[in-house]
């Protein structure tokens, strides 16, 4: 074990040393990696990237996609007790909770950076029935003498059958009037500018303040 | 071998590390400058870079500044989508039921009469209607241009009426657009035209004091709503003084005692119907339910982080699944078959009524030839004149049995019960004059039927080429304006 960390520890040194520039090239070596390393945390700062991992559904609205999604939910009685996480990832065990999220997360940001995001948004086969699972797992003792596996059970719904929670709660919580029509004027928390305020107070001192977009 | 020994021995290497490093830098400084550029479209999208003047007709320079409304707005060039019984395309209604040409006899609609296309033609159909061969008033122009509200400002409202179709024909260019809706100055929706104003007025109701939702149906409701023109100064009316729907409105123009034209067969005193479709639409569900015009014709849309309204005013059966299915469940499939199959039942009635009344009137026709007095043709022709008011009060509306399928039932019911009235009395009538026979019917095509009546349509086609060939060019050359874009404009993308 002893030997096997030294190991791992000596076969790490190589590789460094292997990588290390001249000692001449140190100095401009580092500034290179500084201006690359910079940039990485300007693009993790302005994509709001740590947000990903929270479940503050304020991040669901940080690319507008889902303002309308947001603005019903925050009307909603959900909005006193479950977040977008709570009921559209899954909640059984870490590793799927995480799998689920990070697989979610990456195809929208990358429809939502080729443009590739439809007008008209639907949850797809995988996400309703995770939805379906957690609408049992937090309503179970309202549900648990339903029979429920005769009107809902995932193995119905598989073939077509069998009915899902919000096929008769209809309105819960996003309301019936769906997509970009259901809120026209909603008020959502979108993500401000990325220019930090001391900066902006110092160029504005001189301007006239802009117009604030929604 | 460290990295420094390998790049002094193969110096390509460091050449390979350095392009590649770039590549990783430039491609993170895209994506970076990518995120920047999509936080800031919602901000700066609908702000306006400098300030429209209070007459600004050409849509175009509204569209430097709302791309997305302007860029959906000339989708109504498209004339590509059929629905089963509308859409955009061109039709011409009086081939698919020749019965209207014997309908409007003696009145320009039996020369001409298609399917309308997008609002970007408004003008350019004007021109190339044979309708317009007979001589027209300006009052014909106010709702096809957003030069009008310019016009009006400079003449008065009642001196742009006054004058003549082509007193104007080298002023109005520019086809229905950004100028009618909204205020320059703050885009907010708002009625240029005064008519609508007007019969609000006289209906005892503020129109200004008409919520955001409801200005979504009332810029519609300042063209797409029955009106006539005052015979003695063309000004344009609407008749709501005694109410909208069908029978109130009747009461008003018989009240007044408006004639639109008498009837070439028949002899009786009609009335046209333009196109109550904000009226009738007021009977139907959706506008119990508050629904907008907007909300159907023109769903909200959204480009990255902007939303905006779809401003390519179509059928809503051509993007069901943003406008019908943001309310409706089920699937897009169930939902057209639905709409089809009541406008299936909703024509068939209409069909009926269109022929019954075509017989009607040839068969007073030839009660008169046959020596008929003006006492005895009196009540039938009152009865023509009701039955073709409620037929076309639903036949002249775009889209009645979507926007109201069980008024217009009614009205159609109402028309062929009328109609059944008037050939009975007729058949008296007839009977004593000792014609014995059923009256003989022409051939029920459009060809037969136009020549039937009279027209002579070689004449009309040879007035309109020249008008096209020589009027419509010196008014061209006079606005300094070369021709509007293409007629067989294709639009490269269509949206869904």
């Amino acid at each position: 074990m002893e030997k096997g960390r030294r190991g791992v520890g000596q076969r790490l040194a190589g590789v460094f040393h292997r990588l290390a520039p001249p000692p001449q090239w140190v100095l401009p070596v580092t500034l290179l990696l500084g201006v690359g390393a910079g940039l990485a945390a300007m693009t993790f700062h302005v994509s709001r990237a740590s947000s990903y991992l929270s479940d503050n559904p304020q991040t669901c609205v940080n690319c507008h996609v889902m303002a309308p999604q947001y603005a019903t939910w925050s009307y909603s009685r959900h909005r006193e007790t479950a977040t977008c996480n709570d009921c559209h990832v899954p909640h059984d065990n870490k590793l799927r909770h995480y799998a689920f999220k990070a697989s979610d997360g990456a195809r929208h940001a990358f429809m939502f950076t080729f443009r590739l995001e439809p007008q008209v948004i639907r949850i797809h086969e995988a996400g309703q029935r995770v939805v379906q699972e957690n609408c049992i797992r937090c309503h179970d003792a309202t549900v648990h003498n339903t029979r429920l596996d005769e009107v809902a059970g995932d193995a119905r719904a598989e073939h077509g059958e069998g009915l899902r929670c919000w096929a008769c709660h209809r309105e819960t919580p996003h309301g019936r009037v769906r997509g970009l029509a259901s809120v026209p004027y909603e008020h959502v928390p979108l993500p401000g500018s990325v220019t930090p305020s001391w900066l902006r107070n110092l160029m504005q001192r001189n301007t006239a303040q802009p117009v604030s977009g929604r | 071998m460290n990295l420094a020994e390998l790049t002094r021995r193969k110096p390509w290497v460091a050449w390979l590390l350095f392009a590649g490093t770039a590549v990783v830098v430039f491609l993170i400084g895209m994506f970076g400058a990518s995120i920047i550029e999509r936080r800031g479209e919602s901000a700066t999208a609908g702000v306006p870079i400098r300030q429209l003047p209070e007459f600004e007709p050409r849509n175009a320079v509204w569209g430097e500044q709302f791309r997305r409304q302007f860029e959906s707005y000339l989708m109504t060039l498209d004339t590509s989508f059929q629905s089963k019984h509308g859409g955009s395309a061109r039709r011409d209604m009086l081939e698919q039921h020749p019965e209207k040409v014997v309908l409007w006899a003696g009145y320009a609609f039996a020369r001409d009469y298609n399917q309308i296309r997008g609002h970007y033609y408004a003008v350019r159909d004007v021109h190339e209607s044979l309708r317009t061969n007979v001589d027209q008033p300006a009052t014909c122009w106010t709702c096809k241009s957003t030069d009008v509200p310019r016009l009006m400002n400079e003449y008065g409202v009642a001196d742009f009426y006054s004058q003549t179709w082509r007193d104007l024909g080298d002023e109005v260019v520019n086809p229905i657009g950004c100028q009618d809706c909204h205020d320059p100055a703050t885009m907010r929706l708002r009625i240029t035209r005064p008519a609508l104003i007007e019969a609000f007025d006289r209906m005892g109701r503020d129109i200004n004091r008409a919520s955001h939702q409801e200005m979504r149906s009332l810029v519609c409701a300042q063209c797409h709503v029955e009106y006539f023109f005052r015979p003695e100064d063309n000004y344009l009316v609407f008749p709501w003084d005694d109410g909208i729907t069908a029978e109130a409105q009747e009461q008003y123009l018989d009240r007044v005692g408006h004639t639109d034209w008498v009837h070439a067969v028949s002899r009786a005193p009609m009335i046209k119907v333009q196109h109550p479709d904000w009226e009738l639409y007021q009977t139907g569900i959706h506008a119990y339910r508050g629904v907008a015009c907007a909300d159907c014709h023109m769903p909200y849309r959204r480009e990255g982080g902007v939303k905006f309204t779809n401003h390519h005013i179509q059928s809503p059966l051509a993007n069901v699944a943003e406008s019908c299915m943001t309310c409706h469940g089920g699937t897009e499939e169930e939902m057209v078959r639905r709409v089809n199959d009541s406008q299936d039942r909703i024509y068939e009635l209409r069909r009926q009524a269109e022929r019954s009344l075509a017989m009607l009137h040839i068969e007073a026709g030839a009660a008169w030839q046959a020596g008929a007095t003006e006492a005895e043709m009196q009540p039938i022709l009152r009865l023509i004149r009701q039955a073709q008011w409620r037929w076309d009060w639903i036949a002249a509306s775009h889209g009645a049995a979507a926007h109201s399928p069980v008024e217009s039932g009614r009205l159609l019911g109402n028309s062929i019960a009328l109609a059944g009235e008037g050939r009975l009395q007729l058949a008296r009538v007839l009977s004593r004059l000792n014609v014995q026979q059923p009256v003989p019917m022409p051939e029920w095509d459009k060809a037969s039927l136009q020549a039937f009546i009279g027209l002579d349509m070689g004449a009309q086609r040879n007035q309109k080429q020249a008008f096209l060939a020589d009027t419509l060019q010196r008014w061209y050359q006079s606005a300094g304006h070369v021709q509007p874009g293409p007629t067989d404009y294709v639009p490269r993308v269509r949206q869904p």
